[in-house]
């Protein structure tokens, strides 16, 4: 039996759910305003503190701001996709009827996140975009981001390598909301906040104290902002094959983790009996 | 009932316990059974009788914590994936579905989980329909159906796949009479056309009796009895007596003491002042003596007539009370 | 009203682990955009980083736990009963808002430690200015909670995508981290007249004012005034809106119906 099915499936199920409730256009849109109006605030802090500390305004460190803040958005609004489909499910009494398919749960969640990861990246590029000019036009300076056809090539690249790695997250934040049944809703915040102190998307890792830089170096989504910096920006563009790699090997060390302790949750929810437990 | 092809379903001392504060409670302790193929069979018993949790363990929502059950020779313990692929189930509490989509998409994307093409999905779902009366609200939202139209789409999803064994849990509660009987009268053809395998966990003795080849009786995780529903009600010999009882009394203890008399359960109706009471009695000497017994305490006894018995009455004699006082102590 | 906010309390407090999970969004996003101020040497702004993760807290309460309520309650089948009962929705929401406040404050403190802990921000403060700024920004953020609550009832499972879009749109408008009104603020005269609209707004610039450039409450009362007055014509809206929301809802059938 194919294993495509579910995920199509599953996938067209996560549209549905996500852009489905209004026109497409208007519901893209409207989910392209939250990463727009999160970059600006970032972008802002930058303008504002440079000009008004000890630093200096660069339009370079402008840029290098603008493309983390687009792209931390990004992964944090599509990895933990596998934890609304769970909690969702479990409210609507699906749950169970997915999970006593013959591919059950961990196929529903990757077409959910895969759909989840479409979207996003539509709006996070689109947000990135607009951000572009309206900052471009308030601060009067060019922002030094390079869009061409092999730009753009190189970006895609980075953002289908990062998959292995979100869906690894999303599959560990997954096996909490099988598992628990409350609280769950609340972790999509953690890991929206965690990505924006460790994943690079900010302010370089080499702030942070040893060994926590060390550490936040090496985790996927570091590697792929810092491959997204070298695919957009002329200045960085050396790092790239580094990063995409260091991204995909983190990735699916991180995908091979996240399986496991999903499969491992989902054994002892079935020994618990709280698969099919309502939420809190 | 003799069939001598693999059973769809057997289960050996399967045992559940769920950790609790104090002693762990015991959900099925020891339940043995065994299914045949194409057969209609019911789990019967009040809330908090184990049924449900029987039906979670062999459809592989649960682990036993002891004992093993088998599903169309699938071990549910160890090989899950093989149970899953020919089984289904549906629960009538929940009428389980995405509200944000119709009726339609909903079976479809069922479907796709099973990994059935579009075209045979398609075709099922328009059969399923027919069926169970659905096809005029299969593109409406689900949110948007009627109770009874939610429910027939929750028994559809358990049928696209053509499960080898369905496990049904209560699928006609509350609903109105008309819908529940054009569900069991699919349920029974599902049976009968294409031998299908359905569990019907239930406390309506109406309906096990209306469409089970067997049923089980279970309280207090065991299964006290199990037979046809004929050979179940064959098995308290003398048919039940009914008393209408004034002025109206709660309880009535001095009918345990009646020899012969092997349990009761009593109904109070304020607005008439009666209270009705059903006693299982072995013979008619026994049915005499209780009339007696209740006499001796200063009650009227307005009417009295022999019935035909009920499973739930099987059930009365089996625990010494209905289910609506097992349910009451279970609370208590 | 006491009884609503006692149920939003007795949730919070009776699973003491809430407060962990309420404080993560804000403790980390006030941490990082600290740590963003400091890397680019603009160590005296930090201050303004801790603030805005205080801010967030309440900001995030009122979205997801005000405005969005109600509507939940209408898919658990509580909002009838609310309806139906001789209580006054108006009471229900202030009760809600009052426990809702009770209960971020220890988030709030949490970020403040942290945020203390690591950075030590450099404050100037008038301590009476900061107390009644922030009551009166309170005020006025939780009956605009209020009043999106009403808003919130007609639109159903789409009220999550409101919140989103909403929510950092809000935060970037009202300064949260950064000065948004006046000579240092990055926006254009116009937009600032729109953010100007927004209570957070003007409650972000006068607790600026009052925590780290020692103005007096003499010296923010003209925002003090208009944070009052938006406060008072919020709540009354609110109560407008919810009624007519209520005439519609009985009219068209839609009270009881629930889409998950």
């Amino acid at each position: 039996m194919t294993s495509l099915r579910p995920i199509l499936a599953s996938a067209w199920m996560g549209i549905q759910h996500d852009i489905a409730w209004t026109t497409p256009a208007l519901s893209v849109s409207l989910r392209a305003v939250a990463p727009f109006a999160s970059a600006m605030t970032v972008s802002i802090i930058y303008w504002f503190g440079t000009t008004n500390g000890a630093g200096l305004f660069v339009p370079a460190g402008l840029a290098f701001v603008l493309i983390g803040s687009t792209l931390y958005a990004h992964v944090a609004s599509y990895a933990w996709v596998p934890t609304v489909a769970i909690a969702e499910g479990k409210n609507l009494s699906v749950f169970p009827h997915i999970y006593i398919t013959s591919r059950s749960t961990a196929f529903y969640t990757a077409g959910r996140l895969l759909s989840a990861f479409v979207i996003s990246a539509i709006t996070s590029l689109a947000a990135l975009a607009v951000a572009y000019y309206v900052l471009g036009s308030f601060f009067g300076t060019q922002i030094p981001i390079v869009v061409n056809p092999w730009s753009a090539l190189l970006l895609a690249a980075a953002l289908v390598v990062n998959i292995p790695g979100a869906l690894g997250l999303g599959y560990l934040l997954g096996a909490y909301s099988l598992y628990a049944s409350k609280f769950e809703w609340s972790l999509p915040g953690y890991v929206a906040g965690l990505l924006m102190v460790f994943s690079g998307a900010l302010f370089p890792t080499t702030i942070l104290p040893w060994p926590i830089s060390v550490a936040a170096y090496y985790l996927p989504f570091t590697q792929f902002i810092t491959a997204a910096r070298g695919a957009l920006l002329p200045s960085s563009s050396t790092g790239y094959a580094s990063a995409m790699g260091l991204c995909l090997a983190g990735g699916v060390c991180l995908l091979a983790l996240g399986l496991f302790v999903y499969f491992a949750a989902e054994k002892k929810a079935r020994k618990d009996g709280v698969i099919d437990r309502r939420l809190a | 009932m003799k069939d001598d092809r693999m059973p769809s379903v057997e289960a050996n001392e399967l045992r559940r316990e769920f950790k609790a504060k104090g002693a762990p409670v015991v959900a099925l302790d020891g339940v043995s059974l065994r299914v045949g193929q194409g057969e209609v069979f019911g789990v019967l018993g009040p809330n908090g009788a184990g049924k449900t949790t029987m039906i979670r363990i062999l459809s592989t929502l649960l682990l036993p914590t002891g004992g093993w059950a088998k599903v169309m020779g699938f071990d549910v313990e160890h090989e899950p994936e093989k149970v899953r692929r020919v089984i289904n189930m549906a629960s009538g509490a929940e009428k389980a579905g995405y509200d944000f989509i119709s009726a339609k998409r909903n079976l479809w994307f069922f479907s796709q989980l099973y990994g059935i093409p579009n075209d045979k999905a398609e075709r099922k779902i328009s059969e399923l329909s027919e069926l169970l009366g659905l096809t005029k609200y299969l593109d409406r939202k689900f949110y948007a159906l009627s109770t009874g139209y939610r429910q027939r789409a929750t028994i559809a999803r358990a049928f696209i796949n053509d499960p080898k064994v369905v496990f049904l849990d209560e699928p006609t509660i509350g609903l109105d009479v008309m819908t529940a009987r054009s569900i069991r009268e699919f349920l029974l053809g599902e049976a009968r056309r294409n031998g299908r395998t359905i569990i019907v966990a239930s406390h309506n003795m109406a309906e096990v009796d209306a469409i089970c080849d067997r049923v089980a009786i279970v309280d207090r995780g065991k299964i006290l009895a199990e037979g046809t529903p004929e050979e179940l009600k064959r098995s308290l010999g003398a048919p039940a007596l009914v008393l209408e009882v004034s002025p109206p009394q709660a309880a009535f203890e001095m009918l345990a003491k009646v020899p012969g008399v092997k349990g009761f359960t009593s109904s109070t109706e304020e607005e008439r002042g009666l209270t009705t009471v059903e006693a299982v009695v072995e013979d008619d000497a026994a049915a005499r003596g209780a009339e007696e017994a209740i006499r001796k305490e200063g009650f009227k006894i307005v009417a009295s007539w022999r019935k035909q018995a009920t499973l739930e009455e099987v059930f009365v004699a089996l625990v010494g009370q209905g289910f609506k006082e097992r349910e009451g102590e279970d609370v208590a | 009203m006491v009884a609503r906010a006692l149920v939003r309390l007795w949730s919070i407090f009776g699973e003491p682990l809430w407060v962990v999970v309420n404080m993560g969004f804000p403790v980390l996003s006030s941490l990082a955009m600290a740590i963003l101020y400091f890397s680019i040497g603009a160590i005296s702004y930090v201050g303004f980083a801790v603030l805005g993760g205080v801010m967030i807290s309440f900001w995030g309460n009122v979205l997801w736990s005000m405005a969005s309520q109600f509507n939940w309650d209408k898919q658990e089948g509580l909002f009838e009963i609310y309806l139906t009962s001789p209580a006054s929705i108006t009471a229900i929401l202030v009760g809600m808002s009052v426990g809702g406040i009770i209960a971020t404050v220890p988030s709030a403190i949490i970020v403040v430690a942290i945020g203390w802990a690591i950075f030590h921000p450099v404050v100037s403060a008038s301590w009476g200015g900061v107390a009644v700024t922030f009551g009166l920004t309170l005020a006025s953020l939780y009956a605009m909670g209020m009043a999106l609550s009403s808003l919130y009832l007609a639109y159903g499972r789409q009220a999550e995508s409101l919140n989103e879009v909403l929510q950092e749109p809000v935060s970037m408008l009202s300064g949260l981290y950064f000065p948004s009104l006046g000579s240092a603020s990055p926006f254009p005269l116009a937009l600032q007249a729109v953010a100007s609209l927004i209570p957070l707004t003007i409650g972000m610039d006068a607790l600026r004012k009052t925590l780290f450039y020692d103005n007096n409450i003499g010296q923010v009362a003209p925002d003090l005034v208009v944070l009052a007055v938006m406060a008072v014509v919020l709540l009354y809206l609110s109560k407008f809106a919810l009624k007519w929301l209520e005439h519609m809802g009985r009219r068209d059938g839609t009270i009881a119906v629930r889409i998950r």
